[in-house]
């Protein structure tokens, strides 16, 4: 796990780190602000519904860290340094996949972390926060799967990827189905309602037309996953690496 | 002696702009210096060889492998980039040991110790790689390169910013381990230290391959090239004239006490000049060929395509 350690640190700079968790912070912030005067009998659902709709600042935030991954090792021009190494492609791949989904969990545990304060602060249920640990996990998971053979192939791959968090996933996902099954954000989602019985209305509608279910969206990233692997992969070993 | 690099038919091209066009040539064990022109395709060579860029065409075996698809190869061959980039934050130490466990070297500390050691960097090795001058980043990334002990060496412009004495140990090292049997090539533009450092010289120009051979194989298979000698005279007038009556001599001309020769054939004129000094009792003090060096030689490359 040497390379994977490696690039995780590398990408895990101070600066970046603390403007990161501040931007996964923003749901529980939106949340905090949003509950000052709903009813307590309310205050998971508005929970689940701010997690949902302002939880893709996470989505942001996972992309900036995830298209670094290797794509700061090609720009800067240290990629040999790690490219030139007896490592088999898969185990590259594997490992810088790691790194990155590594990183946007701790960005995501952040996030979770504020969130979760938030509900404390304004007397919500805990137990309506662990549930939604589940959304910043699979959605850095996912996230990692596709923006770190992103960041390796593309060169705007940030460009791309705010591309896809903000058009697809949030427009055109809306219009075409096929592209709702496929949605990072939508999977994660779905993970979280099969976990949590007061999905809100907002939750529920920006998880359309995903179905709740903790496996199916399981299955799904781990499709993602296998899908990103085998891609990175094919990067590795086909295309330039300077 | 047998071929450690083969190329073989070898191009690579970026859209319309071609860099390395259907190159053949083999490397075997020693240093061997690879110059030419800025965009002459020395980068893009090291690069395809060393599998960071896949040949548009014909291939490259090192150690008889293709590099792009065996990575335990990996094992046997370093680049040194050109690019100056390193990891900033990291010390020279983490550097390289970082290196060393990424090639699953044994005891990858200790070895880092050691390339350290070789390439005189100890003393700064707890120092941040950001804070390093030029020359010692290059020494710091020869190091990374020489942690896995490899059998080829592929450097890109290794003596770029090094200062004087870190050249000249460098290029110490390069020529103990050309001696040692590794293969080494060298990019370099200061041409005078490549002549220093390289067995053999590999001259590229636009993408493809100028000349091979020593500095004087290179010039001796351009007899179409005419050369320049300088000489000087107690009578220049009276030499200038008895040395343009030969045949071999294409001009001449007079500056102060010195004849400034052009000449086809530097050996006929190394022949007849003692029996023209006899012949009109002229007085030769010194006779000087200008143009012998390898930057004159690569120019004379470069200017005739």
């Amino acid at each position: 796990m040497t390379l994977a350690l490696h690039l995780y640190r590398r990408i895990m700079r101070r600066g970046r780190v603390i403007g990161l968790l501040a931007l996964a912070a923003v749901p529980g912030l939106v949340f905090w602000l949003s509950a000052f005067d709903a009813p307590e009998s309310d205050l998971t659902t508005l929970y689940t519904d701010v997690l949902a709709s302002v939880g893709y600042t996470f989505a942001i935030a996972a992309l900036i860290l995830t298209t670094a991954t290797l794509r700061d090792e090609r720009d800067s021009g240290t990629l040999p340094y790690i490219y030139m190494r007896p490592i088999a492609r898969t185990n590259m791949a594997a490992q810088s996949i790691a790194s990155g989904t590594g990183a946007a969990l701790v960005i995501g545990v952040g996030g979770w972390i504020a969130s979760a304060v938030a509900l404390l602060a304004v007397g919500g249920d805990m137990e309506a926060a662990i549930p939604s640990l589940s959304l910043f996990v699979a959605a850095g998971i996912g996230y990692a799967a596709i923006f770190v053979p992103l960041g390796y192939l593309v060169p705007r791959a940030l460009l791309f990827g705010l591309g896809y968090i903000l058009v697809v996933e949030t427009i055109l996902a809306f219009a075409v189905e096929g592209l709702a099954q496929i949605s990072i954000w939508r999977i994660s989602l779905s993970i979280y309602a099969g976990l949590e019985d007061g999905f809100g209305e907002v939750a529920t509608q920006a998880m359309t037309p995903v179905t709740p279910g903790v496996w199916g969206g399981v299955a799904k990233l781990a499709g993602v996953l296998v899908i990103g692997l085998v891609v990175l992969t094919w990067a590795l070993r086909k295309r330039d690496a300077l | 002696m047998t071929d450690t690099i083969v190329v073989t038919n070898l191009s690579k091209w970026f859209g319309l702009k071609v860099a390395v066009s259907e190159l053949s040539i083999g490397f075997r064990p020693g240093v061997t210096g690879l110059l030419g022109p800025n965009g002459a395709g020395k980068t893009t060579l090291l690069r395809v060889m060393s599998g960071l860029q896949r040949p548009s065409q014909g291939e490259v075996k090192i150690l008889g492998v293709d590099p792009r698809q065996d990575t335990e190869i990996y094992r046997k061959i370093s680049l040194v980039p050109e690019d100056e980039s390193v990891y900033d934050r990291l010390t020279g130490r983490e550097f390289v040991a970082l290196a060393a466990r990424l090639a699953k070297i044994d005891h990858p500390l200790e070895r880092a110790e050691t390339v350290l050691d070789t390439v005189g960097l100890t003393d700064a090795a707890d120092r941040a790689l950001g804070g390093f001058s030029k020359g010692m980043r290059q020494r710091a990334k020869v190091a990374a390169a020489l942690v896995s002990d490899p059998e080829i060496l592929l450097l890109d412009e290794p003596l770029n910013g090094a200062d004087p004495v870190q050249r000249a140990q460098l290029i110490a090292l390069f020529k103990r381990l050309g001696a040692e049997g590794k293969t080494l090539l060298v990019s370099s533009h200061v041409l005078a230290e490549v002549e220093r450092v390289s067995d053999r010289v590999v001259a590229m120009v636009d993408g493809r391959l100028a000349a091979v051979g020593d500095v004087a194989t290179i010039r001796a298979a351009m007899t179409d090239k005419p050369r320049r000698i300088y000489v000087d005279t107690t009578d220049p007038r009276k030499l200038a004239a008895a040395l343009i009556a030969g045949s071999d001599v294409l001009g001449v001309q007079v500056d102060g006490g010195t004849v400034h020769v052009e000449t086809r054939d530097a050996g006929d004129l190394a022949r007849r000049l003692p029996a023209i000094a006899i012949d009109h009792s002229i007085a030769i003090s010194k006779v000087e060929p200008v143009d012998e060096s390898l930057e004159s030689v690569f120019r004379y490359l470069v200017e005739g395509r």
